[in-house]
């Protein structure tokens, strides 16, 4: 199942977008990839976009979570961008926080939440 | 509202008609003996609506509702039609139809249920002295009145419920006005976001609030949403419970939330019931508020000329 969602690499930082749905193995995969990727090219800020997933439910919820942490024990700094509202109001009635996890509104934010300087940034618009 | 529109919101269609003819007992029997009755009733027709307008008209309050002669001319006149229509002998969409028309008119004049079922007792209690009194035989007299009861609660019924529809439906349009006004979101500045909340905050508005909330932070690509609840009279553990969600929410949409309009009542409620809203910026003022804001997306006020 490895190898489903891409990881791209921008300077010091990963990015990963996910666009399919996360079922259990691809889940597991996604996680392990992530890591050996961090690990491999030592990389210090990993950008997870989620403006693909129209539904997440807590087990998804919990592996991001979990990512994210485990990114930070390797040095990387996670910013999870572009949540849908629907998806933020489900999490939240669930009792899920995601407390620890940074958030960004896209990637723009995300990557500037990370230090980069994105140009041509719409804030200024 | 059109009587037609009642028609619709109460449903009556022939399948309600038809059980509601069966509960109240109104048969096929009872119309044809209606219909029978029919010349009598145009011959009492006058000398009871002589006496209906009599208590109508005696009562202070009622009385009101016939200001001058060409309306109580015009109101007998209808209130003849209305009682003949009674012995029609028919009890079809048509005639559901005309009752609710006498409902719906009786509403639009604001005539409260109560002296619409007052007069209603009236009409049964001289429609039953008229029938024991031109009708010779006891056991007729009694049946004819048997029928003449079943149809008029059978309009009764169609009354009330026409009451209860205009009002479903005022409640549905002031409901539907509130909603809009209960959430509106405004943008102070460039990616932040202002929503002052007035009245109270139940759990429905609540849901509302965060819906909107979080639909305009992604719709606006906000950084930051003040939320103004100077306006809110009571925030107890629900309130603050609500408010600490719609920041949860927003917060994993990538945005931050400043709560604003705290005043020293809701400051000292908060603390006593132990709520921890560590997790929102709160400040006092609105103004305050702005600044906190504005410094997220990298703007602050200054001063001119300095």
């Amino acid at each position: 199942m490895a190898g489903q969602i891409p990881i791209l690499r921008i300077g010091s930082t990963l990015l990963v977008s996910i666009q399919i749905e996360l079922r259990d193995a691809v889940a597991e995969a996604f996680q392990a990839d992530v890591l050996s990727e961090i690990e491999r090219r030592g990389t210090t800020g990993l950008v997870v976009d989620i403006s693909g997933l129209d539904m997440v439910d807590t087990y998804v919820a919990r592996i991001l979570a979990e990512t994210g942490r485990m990114a930070k024990l390797m040095g990387t700094s996670t910013v999870l961008v572009g949540m849908r509202p629907e998806v933020a109001a489900t999490l939240v009635r669930m009792g899920y926080d995601m407390a620890g996890v940074r958030t960004a509104l896209d990637l723009d934010d995300g990557l500037a939440l990370l230090g980069h300087v994105v140009p041509n940034r719409l804030a200024d618009r | 509202m059109d009587h037609r529109k009642y028609m619709s919101i109460l449903n009556l269609d022939e399948a309600e008609i038809a059980s509601r003819r069966v509960f109240f007992a109104l048969t096929d029997e009872d119309l044809a003996r209606l219909a029978s009755l029919r010349p009598l009733a145009e011959k009492i027709t006058d000398a009871i609506v002589e006496d209906f307008y009599g208590l109508l008209l005696s009562h202070p309050e009622t009385r009101k509702f016939f200001p001058d002669e060409p309306t109580i001319r015009r109101v007998k006149r209808a209130q003849r039609e209305y009682f003949i229509g009674l012995f029609a002998g028919r009890c079809d969409s048509a005639y559901v139809e005309d009752r609710l028309r006498v409902g719906a008119a009786h509403e639009r004049i604001g005539m409260p249920p109560k002296w619409y079922l007052g007069a209603y007792r009236q009409y049964l209690e001289l429609l039953h002295r008229r029938l024991y009194a031109e009708i010779k035989d006891p056991a007729e007299a009694g049946a004819a009145f048997t029928s003449v009861k079943r149809i008029v609660f059978f309009d009764v019924a169609l009354a009330i419920d026409t009451y209860i529809a205009a009002n479903l439906e005022a409640l549905g349009r002031h409901q539907a006005a509130i909603r809009e006004l209960s959430t509106p979101v405004i943008r102070v500045y460039d990616r932040v976001l202002l929503l002052p909340l007035v009245g109270a905050v139940d759990s429905h508005r609540a849901h509302q609030i965060m819906e909107s909330v979080l639909l305009n932070v992604v719709e606006t690509q906000a950084r930051c949403i003040i939320i103004d609840i100077a306006g809110v009279p009571v925030v107890d553990t629900r309130v603050a419970d609500h408010l600490l969600k719609t920041t949860a929410a927003v917060r994993l949409l990538g945005a931050q939330t400043v709560l604003t309009g705290i005043t020293a009542q809701v400051a000292r409620t908060v603390v006593q019931l132990g709520v921890d809203v560590s997790s929102m910026h709160t400040v006092s003022r609105l103004s305050d508020g702005i600044e906190l804001a504005l410094g997220m997306v990298g703007k602050t006020i200054a001063s001119k000329g300095a």
